[in-house]
């Protein structure tokens, strides 16, 4: 899934689309102060919450909680929202934060405790789920009592049907099936959902009113992935293409109205039942969310009066500026996200490790950052400007990590004397390595980023070639060894979010021979290994064995180099309360809390 | 309607009778000459030509006007001028005072200076602007007097490809060429920067002919029935000499018009597509800074003020200069 | 008069034809077409080359581009069935496809959208004609004068900064920071009449004055030369009163070139206002159509810039009758 979604042009040469999703486990940033602080992402975008297969519903009452108002969201461009609200093809901050929280229940769910961080809970299941012993066989049941909108009851078929759906590769390319349902199911590979390939599919059954899922892969983290909504209910007469257009509502929400990419107007379910449902609340009598929102309106919206009853999930550096100048801070709030910034040096055309070692230190961050229009230390931070975040693969909070602060130890900073002594020591001169790279030349930002990103790396004793792209997404040339381009740059990147609190959703996918967003074809047969060893290893032995290997593959190879963890900026009108970033989806308002005061 | 007294046209006698001394001045010159004495004894316009003038300057040797005032487009690093904890500058606007390296400030973010960033903008803003409004106004003159005067199977012709130009959608036309000029061109970043250009100014130009061509066409087919052209034709005047000699300078009104509007609306322009992203990169322009600065309205208003107000001044001055000049032209204006 | 009509709008179907097969040829044979895109789109940039084919397939992009389009405009005139995916489509006529990004109905979409280009290019092309021309006709009667140049320049002052930034800051400072204007909305005029005007009123404000400029200045320069005409002068040795030669002798005359902008501006406005639409946000034309051609959503292209086509046309027989009333001497042939 993505963080933004550009299409035309990225906002910035850093700000890149990420793709991927969501799910994070508790964060434990302090809600309760609003203060757009910096230390919240030191503390980390994620912290793998507790479990609670306890808890029932209703939610728990919030403090001074209020029902009544429309909210307004606008999610300003690049972020063009859903283009689908189908259950199996959601994967993307923005519309799993609306989905999951509001629309859609599925097994298990996130909630925000009462001390701020996010457990996992039952949601339409009666537990966590109940695996056998080496998690080749999950068991969930079903509760009573839950409704669609229409007032008939959810069937575990139906359930059933909806899980069978995340094997459709086909109709939800976008959706996390092909990365988690496909792989390790039993015979999940050769399934290709109930459209194609018929209802009948043993990794999926129904007992009375249990689901019963077998994996021929254990699968320890079913029990996370259930939060998603693909592993929920879908009425069994659903389409493949049109359900997405106008879904079925098992919430406490239901669609009146929904533009694709554009609007969705969102008003109370009355067939949903608080008592079944322990995460979600009906507080605000309608929501209406608008995408690809222009960004400086949406700024000045919220931090006017006419923004009373407003949300905005992604604030531009200039408003936060004014917000911190004006001294309203309290309404904005700095939101970590658990997802990493790379430039990945091509690992065949620059297969020295003095020179990609030395790249990082030749890499200008907080001026690349500032030309790029990012907040320095807030939008976008790493070592540099806070050395408890290190430079590493993972992003902070995840558990089993340690900062990781260069090939020797002490840290990295922009330093050329370095960058030039390491080129010397792989036996370049200064000017003699020439790297190249291509940015989005489409915005005045997007140049001035690459600027100062060749004035770093020439100060670092490199010679530069860069390449303007107005044409669409870096990624059109990152992932495409066929494009012209692609054969004339050595430098590549990715920006990447975890699926969950485990670096099993992060490591292989950076660094694992073949994957898709390792653009710089990174490929050491020990280290692929070693990914393989891990996977396979009991659960509470893999977050550390994931930490050691992030280590050693840092300091031995220097992959990728860190060019900042993000945190994205929610602004919010005075009249709201309880907005909460919602870790649990990879950094979103939490739609589950919010209200409005009169 | 400069016309010599010998033409068999009675349109341009003056309707109250020069002095014996003014007719003695005025049949000495030449029509040329009346219009430049003229425009000399207007004060608008000799400011507003000094206006005109001193842009034009700053853009043929925006080189050397860098070099003079000692500022440089070069990038700098930016934690040299810029407070990280809000992207404004360290020293001059808007937050401290004036900065005499730096006249105009530096830029929020980078620290480029602003005034050679400025001096350059005008540079490439007012080259754009000049040769978008020159072409398309010659196509569209030519066209339109052709196809006004002629008549018929012509008319015909170039109407049909003014309307098809004019119906094609400007912004889906440049929207979809940007990319295919980037994709061809990727990956020789030199030639990308000049063919980009070229492409921007051939875009304006392809979509901007047609109302010029429009306007001519519509007052030719209205003064192709008036007396004066009657009578060329009566007489027996060659047609390339009826369009030059008798329409053409009936025409001067819309057509400096046109252009002295057409030139700020490349400008304006040029700076709507940059904030669509497809207006000229790997260089300065007005519109460019204009698009980054917009969001700094509140925080660092002088930063987009330098270019709005440069783009404000250019084309008042060229306007006022343009109606001055179809004024001085006119034998029926009496002073 | 007649067989003139008939010839203008034979020439004119002419080129809403031509129009429609370019943009549908840029699109097809473009470097990235609109299957890749929307393959790319779809799976996240994993679009395999089995996954384009599929997708080409679905799209039609497979069969030669002249039966595809042949299709297209077969839609216009009688109902069609479209496959899409797994689903069958019945698009009525006029069909003008289904969006590749939501499968909804374009000319349903269309039908939305439109009304509120319409009443954006209603209030906008009025204040044209009525800023415009009475600033020009006030400034062409006091040529010369301070009060001419005043008034040409601060027209000219307003509209000589882009357009965006013009409406951008007026939309920030007059409803948002001040609220000197009511919030900007579009309501239907048949659901609420007072609702739509003063929901539109800012944005028809900024629209007019900024485009009234040109009808300034050419009025104010055809009211000049008109005034010194012969017949004008014959009309003021009769005794005439100045203002009956000013309005009926010399404005006639006058609304000559003014007409030409008039009808053109009118055509771009029913096409839809891009940056109008984007920074007020109101869910018009225009901002559907660029939107589409980022995305490559080519039946939302093709519809816009059909719209576009037929306004222009339209407007273009309008003109050259209003031409013939105005100016008796003009023969339409």
């Amino acid at each position: 899934m993505k963080r933004t979604k550009a299409f035309a042009a990225g906002i910035s040469a850093t700000a890149l689309a990420l793709t991927l999703a969501a799910c994070g486990g508790g964060g434990d940033d302090d809600t309760s102060s609003n203060s757009a602080n910096n230390d919240d992402l030191s503390k980390g975008a994620t912290t793998s919450g507790g479990k609670n297969p306890d808890a029932v519903g209703p939610a728990p009452e919030l403090e001074g909680q209020q029902e009544g108002g429309e909210l307004t969201v606008l999610a300003p461009d690049p972020d063009d929202g859903p283009a689908l609200l189908d259950p199996a093809a959601l994967w993307s901050v923005t519309d799993n934060g609306i989905a999951q929280d509001l629309l859609f229940r599925s097994l298990t769910t996130f909630r925000q405790g009462e001390d701020g961080s996010y457990e996992l809970v039952p949601d339409l299941a009666t537990d966590l789920g109940t695996p056998n012993e080496d998690f080749t066989e999950w068991r969930f049941t079903l509760k009573d009592g839950i409704k669609w909108e229409t007032g008939d009851p959810v069937t575990a078929e139906e359930v059933a049907f909806g899980i069978k759906r995340s094997f459709d590769g086909d109709a939800f390319a976008t959706g996390p099936g092909t990365s988690y349902s496909k792989p390790y199911f039993e015979g999940g590979e050769d399934y290709n959902g109930p459209y194609a390939s018929g209802d009948d599919f043993p990794g999926v059954t129904v007992e009375g009113n249990d689901i019963v899922m077998k994996f021929s892969t254990p699968f320890p983290e079913m029990d996370y992935y259930s939060i998603f909504p693909a592993i929920g209910p879908v009425p069994l007469d659903a389409k493949a293409a049109d359900y997405g257009l106008n879904p079925l509502s098992t919430g406490p929400y239901k669609v009146e109205r929904f533009v694709p990419n554009q609007e969705l107007v969102l008003v109370p379910n009355d067939q949903w039942d608080p008592a079944t449902d322990p995460a979600r609340r009906q507080l605000v009598d309608k929501y209406t969310f608008k995408f690809d929102f222009n960004p400086q309106i949406a700024g000045e919206t919220v931090l006017s009066d006419a923004g009373a009853t407003t949300v905005v999930t992604a604030l531009q550096s200039t408003d936060y500026n004014k917000a911190q100048q004006d001294g309203l801070t309290d309404q904005i709030l700095v939101g970590p996200q658990p997802c990493t910034g790379f430039v990945m040096p091509n690992f065949d055309k620059i297969p020295e490790v003095e020179v990609r070692r030395a790249l990082a230190y030749a890499y200008d961050y907080e001026n690349i950052w500032s030309a790029a229009g990012e907040v320095v230390g807030v939008t976008l931070a790493n070592g540099v400007t806070d050395p408890d975040l290190g430079f590493g693969l993972l992003p902070p909070g995840m558990a089993g990590r340690t900062p990781f602060q260069g090939f020797d130890g002490e840290g990295i900073s922009f330093d050329p004397d370095k960058s030039k002594e390491l080129l010397a020591e792989a036996g370049f001169e200064p000017g003699e390595y020439e790297v190249s790279f291509v940015y989005d030349a489409s915005t005045p930002e997007g140049e001035a980023a690459a600027e100062q990103r060749q004035r770093g790396y020439e100060e670092g004793g490199f010679a530069v070639k860069k390449y303007p792209y107005t044409a669409g997404s870096l990624y059109d040339v990152w992932t495409d060894p066929e494009n012209a381009l692609y054969k004339k740059i050595n430098l590549l990147g990715t920006a990447w979010c975890q699926d969950w609190p485990s670096a099993s959703t992060f490591m292989p996918v950076i660094i694992g021979t073949g994957s898709a967003y390792n653009t710089g074809n990174f490929s050491v047969p020990e280290v692929d290994a070693e990914i393989e060893r891990i996977k396979l290893l009991p659960v509470d032995e893999q977050a550390d064995a994931w930490g050691a290997l992030e280590q050693s593959a840092m300091t031995d190879y220097q992959p990728v180099i860190n060019t900042g963890y993000y945190q994205n900026i929610f602004g919010f009108g005075t009249s709201i309360q309880g907005l909460a970033n919602d870790t649990s989806v990879g950094g979103a308002p939490d739609y589950r809390t919010i209200f409005i005061s009169e | 309607m400069a016309l010599p007294a010998t033409e068999l046209v009675g349109h341009d006698e003056q309707s109250a009778p020069p002095s014996e001394g003014e007719r003695r001045a005025i049949a000495g010159r030449s029509p040329l000459r009346i219009a430049f004495d003229r425009l000399r004894k207007d004060p608008i316009a000799v400011v507003c030509f000094i206006v005109v003038l001193f842009f034009v300057l700053i853009a043929i040797f925006a080189d050397q006007w860098c070099d003079l005032l000692g500022v440089s487009t070069e990038t700098v690093r930016a934690s040299d001028f810029i407070d990280f904890s809000n992207q404004l500058p360290k020293k001059g606007p808007p937050n401290h005072g004036f900065d005499p390296e730096h006249p105009f400030g530096v830029a929020p973010g980078t620290g480029t200076d602003n005034l050679a960033v400025w001096i350059k903008g005008c540079q490439t803003s007012m080259f754009l602007a000049t040769m978008a409004a020159v072409l398309s106004t010659i196509i569209g003159v030519t066209l339109g007097l052709i196809a006004g005067f002629l008549g018929g199977i012509v008319d015909s012709i170039i109407s049909f490809a003014t309307d098809l130009f004019l119906t094609f959608p400007f912004l889906v036309g440049a929207l979809a060429i940007a990319p295919i000029l980037n994709e061809r061109f990727a990956t020789d970043p030199e030639k990308l920067r000049t063919v980009s250009f070229w492409a921007l100014i051939a875009i304006l130009t392809f979509f901007g002919w047609m109302g010029v061509a429009r306007l001519v066409r519509g007052e030719v087919i209205s003064l192709r029935e008036r007396e004066f052209v009657k009578a060329a034709r009566v007489i027996g005047a060659p047609t390339r000499r009826i369009l030059v000699k008798e329409m053409l300078p009936n025409l001067i009104a819309p057509i400096v018009i046109s252009f002295s509007l057409g030139l700020p609306a490349y400008v304006a322009a040029e700076a709507g597509l940059s904030y669509l992203g497809i207006g000229v990169f790997q260089r300065e322009s007005w519109g460019r800074t204009i698009a980054a600065a917009t969001n700094w309205w509140e925080l660092y208003p002088q930063y987009l003020l330098a270019p709005v107000i440069g783009i404000a001044i250019l084309v008042v001055a060229l306007n006022l200069l343009g109606d001055a000049i179809r004024d001085a032209f006119d034998p029926k204006t009496r002073r | 008069m007649f067989s003139f009509l008939v010839k203008r709008v034979l020439a004119g179907s002419l080129i809403v034809v031509m129009v429609s097969i370019l943009v549908y040829a840029l699109f097809w044979y473009g470097p990235k077409s609109p299957a890749l895109e929307l393959c790319r789109r779809d799976t996240n940039n994993r679009c395999t080359d089995a996954k384009l084919v599929d997708y080409e397939q679905k799209l039609g992009y497979d069969n030669p581009i002249y039966s595809e389009y042949g299709k297209w405009a077969k839609g216009l005139v009688s109902e069609r069935k479209i496959e899409f995916g797994t689903t069958e489509y019945v698009c009525a006529a006029p069909c003008l496809g289904l969006s590749y990004r939501d499968r909804s109905q374009v000319t349903e979409q269309l039908k939305d959208r439109f009304p509120v280009t319409l009443s954006l290019a209603l209030g906008a092309s009025t204040l044209y004609l009525l800023i415009g021309v009475s600033t020009g006709v006030l400034a062409a009667r006091r040529r010369g004068t301070l009060a001419d140049k005043v008034l040409v320049a601060s027209t000219l002052v307003f509209s000589s900064l882009p357009y965006y930034l013009v409406a951008l800051l007026s939309f920030l400072l007059l409803t948002l920071s001040t609220s000197a204007f009511p919030e900007v909305q579009y309501v239907s005029f048949f659901d609420n009449p007072a609702s739509w005007f003063s929901g539109l009123l800012l944005v028809w404000l900024v629209m007019g004055l900024y485009g009234a400029t040109a009808y300034t200045r050419y009025s104010r320069g055809a009211m000049v030369e008109a005034l010194s005409e012969d017949y004008v002068r014959t009309a003021k040795a009769k005794g005439l009163r100045s203002r009956t030669v000013v309005f009926k002798h010399g404005l006639r005359s006058a609304l000559v070139p003014v007409v030409t902008i008039f009808g053109l501006d009118v055509a771009f406005l029913l096409s839809g206002t891009v940056f109008t639409e984007a920074i007020f946000d109101l869910e018009g034309i225009g901002k559907w159509g660029v939107e589409a051609t980022y995305i490559k959503d080519l039946p939302v292209v093709q519809a816009t810039s059909l719209i576009l086509a037929v306004s222009v046309v339209v407007m273009n027989v309008i003109v050259d009758i209003v031409y013939s009333v105005l100016d008796p001497r003009v023969r339409l042939s």
